[in-house]
């Protein structure tokens, strides 16, 4: 790692310890920094003085897990999209291009629809994203074309506007006052409702998909290549992609599941991180990580206190993500670097 | 070591050459010719294990190719493959530390031997000041002495080189000529592809030529090319004039105007 990196890591790591107590401080109930810290202390030795205090409520029950969620789902982003800009050879990818997004929202509004308890939802918008990649990767492996990387990001295409048309037709003939608002909420994303329980199992998948992903930090680098040069390198690349694919989609579906769609963070995070500190994953997986968590918690931050109402973070993302990706598109193409 | 029985190259429903064989001697090296499409990246393909034979089987160390492990393969020949643009901003280090994957455990990165193994194969070709650099950035040639120290840093002993003279300009060109003369000499064997029959008379002990109808010749490469061969295989009055006892290559200019217009 030289000095470079070193330095981008200090400014990232610093950054996320300074908004994390900060973001615990914003929003209609104001608590202080010495509240906060006294409250943490009081939970962490045990002697909770005042268990029931709005202070309490607020810090532990509210803005506790909506911080948490808010920073893994962004960390979880960024991770999948860095892996599949490497494997798509395309820094211009999001963690999308298989379908996992439009399959997971066609599973939670097929279960808004049915008016199913949350678990049901969250449970369908989870299986509904596997099973859009699996359906995905089984058509483009059936293709069999010339370029198997190229035949996978067609049939995510086609699929997934398939996807999209089922969700169009959910929309259509849900019930326009209670369903189409769920729906339309879901699919712009949101921390709101997130609680505890649902981070648990969100950060268990991402974490089983971490792992591989960080144990073949550095093979993962040879995908960037031709098939032919990478195999002729040693690497399994069928195997590898698969491996990659999978974690990937799982930890999107995972967080998609919990909070909603919310786009541009999987695409941007990951790409201005190649830019600060190049393509080597072993760098570019855990620096993604940070800075996508904490992208996402200051974004999540922003959207619940500057307006009266919310502003959902899949609107925030894409106003500061659209432009950030023109820029970073424009700087990329004049360094050659695609 | 490399030993081609039998192979018929191609694809299903279209074969490109047959009857290929040949044993590849530790420091020999053999050029292969041919025109455009005849299949000599097919036959890199074939002989790396990464497309099957129609007919035939390649033999590493006695075991066929297509039933070892890519690690297995990649221990023992490195490839060369014509430069490609790639997306990655990699540095000139990390490119050639890929060269250690068949020697690192699945879950590990390279260390300080690996580097040290990257280092002295940059060396080795004089471009250890590179090692900071970013691949991207590099000219044709620059890239193309990076890929061999690459071929190098993996220790195979088998050198496969995909045109590892196109698109360089003429100075370049002979460097990368004199870089494969020096590696035959330290005893690591080259199979390289080449548009420039110059180039195989140059430095190949031995040529093999595939034809446009799938014929392949094999032999001392002062045997298998003079004037009436390679007037055959490229369709065009080739001339071979010696000086100094080293022969070189003339081609009319008039005599190509066929190739457009074959009826």
């Amino acid at each position: 790692m030289n000095s470079r990196t070193r330095l981008i890591f200090a400014i990232a790591l610093v950054s996320a310890l300074l908004l994390i107590p900060f973001a615990f401080t914003v929003g209609q109930f104001p608590i202080s920094l010495a509240e906060i810290a006294s409250l943490a202390w009081a939970k962490l030795s045990g002697a909770s003085s005042v268990p029931g205090s709005s202070a309490n409520i607020v810090l532990f029950e509210i803005r506790g897990p909506r911080i948490a969620a808010a920073f893994i789902v962004g960390s979880a982003l960024a991770a999948a999209g860095a892996a599949f800009q490497n494997l798509f050879r395309n820094p211009l990818v999001s963690p999308d291009i298989l379908g996992v997004s439009s399959g997971a929202a066609l599973g939670a509004v097929v279960g808004i629809f049915l008016s199913l308890p949350l678990v049901a939802i969250q449970g369908l918008a989870f299986a509904g994203g596997l099973l859009a990649v699996a359906i995905i990767f089984w058509v483009g492996n059936k293709i069999r074309g010339h370029d198997p990387v190229l035949t996978l990001v067609l049939s995510g295409v086609v699929i997934g506007s398939l996807l999209g048309s089922g969700i169009a037709l959910a929309k259509y003939l849900a019930d326009p006052f209670n369903q189409l608002p769920a729906i339309t909420y879901w699919l712009l994303g949101s921390f709101t409702s997130v609680t505890a329980r649902d981070i648990f199992f969100a950060s268990l998948i991402i974490f089983v998909a971490v792992v591989p992903l960080f144990l073949l930090r550095w093979r993962i680098n040879l995908l960037a290549l031709p098939d032919d040069e990478a195999r002729a390198l040693g690497l399994g690349v069928g195997r590898m992609r698969l491996i990659v694919i999978a974690a990937a989609t799982l930890m999107t579906a995972a967080s998609v599941a919990i909070c909603g769609i919310i786009g541009w963070v999987g695409l941007v995070i990951p790409h201005a991180v190649r830019m600060l500190v190049g393509a080597e994953f072993s760098r570019l997986l855990p620096l993604s990580m940070l800075i996508g968590g904490t992208f996402m918690l200051a974004v999540d931050t922003i959207g619940r206190s500057i307006a009266p109402t919310e502003i959902p973070p899949g609107v925030l993302t894409a106003l500061i993500g659209a432009p950030a990706f023109i820029w970073l598109m424009a700087a990329t193409f004049k360094q050659r670097r695609i | 070591m490399l030993n081609a029985q039998n192979l018929t190259i191609g694809y299903a429903g279209r074969t490109l050459a047959a009857d290929i064989s040949f044993t590849l001697g530790d420091g020999e090296v053999i050029a292969i010719l041919g025109p455009n499409g005849c299949g000599k990246t097919t036959l890199f393909r074939t002989l790396l294990g990464l497309l099957p034979a129609l007919h035939g089987t390649t033999l590493l160390n006695g075991r066929a190719n297509v039933a070892l492990e890519p690690n297995t393969i990649a221990r023992l020949i490195a490839y060369v493959p014509q430069i490609s643009a790639s997306f990655a901003n990699f540095s000139v280090m990390e490119v050639v530390e890929m060269a250690r994957t068949p020697h690192l455990a699945w879950y590990s990165s390279p260390g300080d031997k690996d580097r040290a193994i990257a280092e002295s194969a940059l060396a080795e070709l004089n471009i250890g000041d590179f090692a900071g650099r970013e691949f991207s950035e590099l000219s044709g040639g620059e890239r193309q002495l990076v890929m061999i120290a690459r071929a190098l840093a993996s220790e195979a002993k088998i050198l496969l080189m995909d045109e590892p003279t196109a698109s360089l300009d003429f100075g370049n060109q002979v460097l990368i000529l004199d870089e494969i003369a020096k590696l035959k000499s330290r005893g690591v064997s080259v199979i390289f592809t080449t548009h420039h029959p110059d180039h195989a008379l140059r430095i190949a002990d031995r040529t093999l030529t595939i034809a446009r109808s799938g014929q392949v010749q094999i032999g001392l490469t002062s045997v298998v090319l003079n004037a009436a061969s390679l007037t055959a295989l490229y369709g065009i009055g080739i001339e071979l004039i010696e000086r100094d006892n080293r022969p070189s290559i003339v081609a009319s200019l008039e005599s190509a105007r066929p190739l457009l217009n074959p009826g």
